[in-house]
């Protein structure tokens, strides 16, 4: 008898990769936030994952096993350094930062959630720019989650840490996130717009 | 034998992140429904952390792959012998 199938054909590999390039040509470009620099990270982490895709364990994530290629090739093609230096200190931000925000502004007094309305009036774009003005290693974990709903165990596989960073990384980023989308939210007027929308008594 | 006291709002806003993010383990979930279903101001601080949560991803765009990157990929791999070919 033959020994069990340990590894993948190249071809059921090639069907599997295929299957998650799209995504992660997106992660790629919100790493590098270029094109062309996402195009380069992900042949060459696809050629990377060819060469060693006898290291994937049938039966496990494939998704997470490339995104963690993907990653290595961005932090090893020297392109973070480009990026704005990792030492700058942020104020934290307080859980429910929203929230409070919002009860302060009066914008429960609806009997509606606010969040939903908040969310709807803001723009895909100013949500993008906002996650992707974060300090990087709060923006790296926040992409994986918000676009790719990948778990924390399966976000520590792609950046090969601990699950405890990953959470304390990603409720705080979440937090700043917050501050951020609310900062927005006053600047062009959502919050006053929903001001004035409250039911009437 | 599982603790069957009650979370406190407090702990309740300490497992905000984990209990949206499906982190939290079965009991811990149990009790923090239990919560939810007596206390009117942690159900209403959850909602709204979740309806932002949900907002967030419907609204999160992802760059599309160019066509022909796609191809060129596709083309490089078949032109490269795997790790078991040699
Ligand atoms: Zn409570």
């Amino acid at each position: 008898m033959p020994p069990a199938q340990q590894t993948l054909s190249k071809d059921r590999f090639g069907s599997l990769l295929t299957g998650v390039l799209d995504q992660a040509y997106g992660y790629a470009m919100s790493l590098t936030r270029n094109r062309a620099d996402a195009e380069d990270v992900l042949q060459e982490a696809s050629l990377r994952a060819l060469r060693f895709y006898d290291t994937f364990k049938p039966g496990s994530n494939f998704k997470a096993w490339f995104f963690r290629i993907v990653t290595n090739c961005y932090y090893e093609s020297g392109r973070t350094k480009k990026r704005r230096p990792e030492t700058v200190e942020f104020d934290d931000v307080p859980r429910l930062y929203m929230f409070a925000q919002s009860a302060g502004a009066g914008l429960f007094d609806s009997g509606d959630d606010p969040a939903t309305a908040l969310m709807a009036q803001l723009e895909s774009e100013q949500i993008t720019d906002a996650l992707e003005a974060l300090p990087e290693e709060y923006r790296v974990v926040s992409m994986l989650y918000f676009m790719e709903d990948f778990s924390y165990d399966q976000i520590a596989q792609v950046l090969e840490c601990p699950v405890g960073t990953v959470r304390s990384r990603l409720h705080r980023g979440r937090r700043l996130l917050q501050k951020a989308l609310w900062q927005t939210a006053v600047e062009f007027g959502i919050v006053e717009k929903l001001k004035g929308q409250e039911a009437p008594a | 034998m599982t603790d069957q006291t009650y979370l406190t709002c407090e702990e309740m806003f300490r497992h905000l992140e984990d209990y949206l993010d499906h982190e939290l383990r079965a009991e811990e979930v149990e009790r923090v429904e239990a919560h939810l279903a007596i206390c009117e101001i942690c159900a209403k601080e959850y909602a709204f952390e979740g309806n932002l949560l949900d907002g967030i991803r419907k609204k999160l765009t992802r760059a599309k792959m160019p066509p022909d990157l796609a191809r060129r990929i596709a083309a490089t791999l078949d032109a490269t012998p795997a790790s078991d070919d040699d």
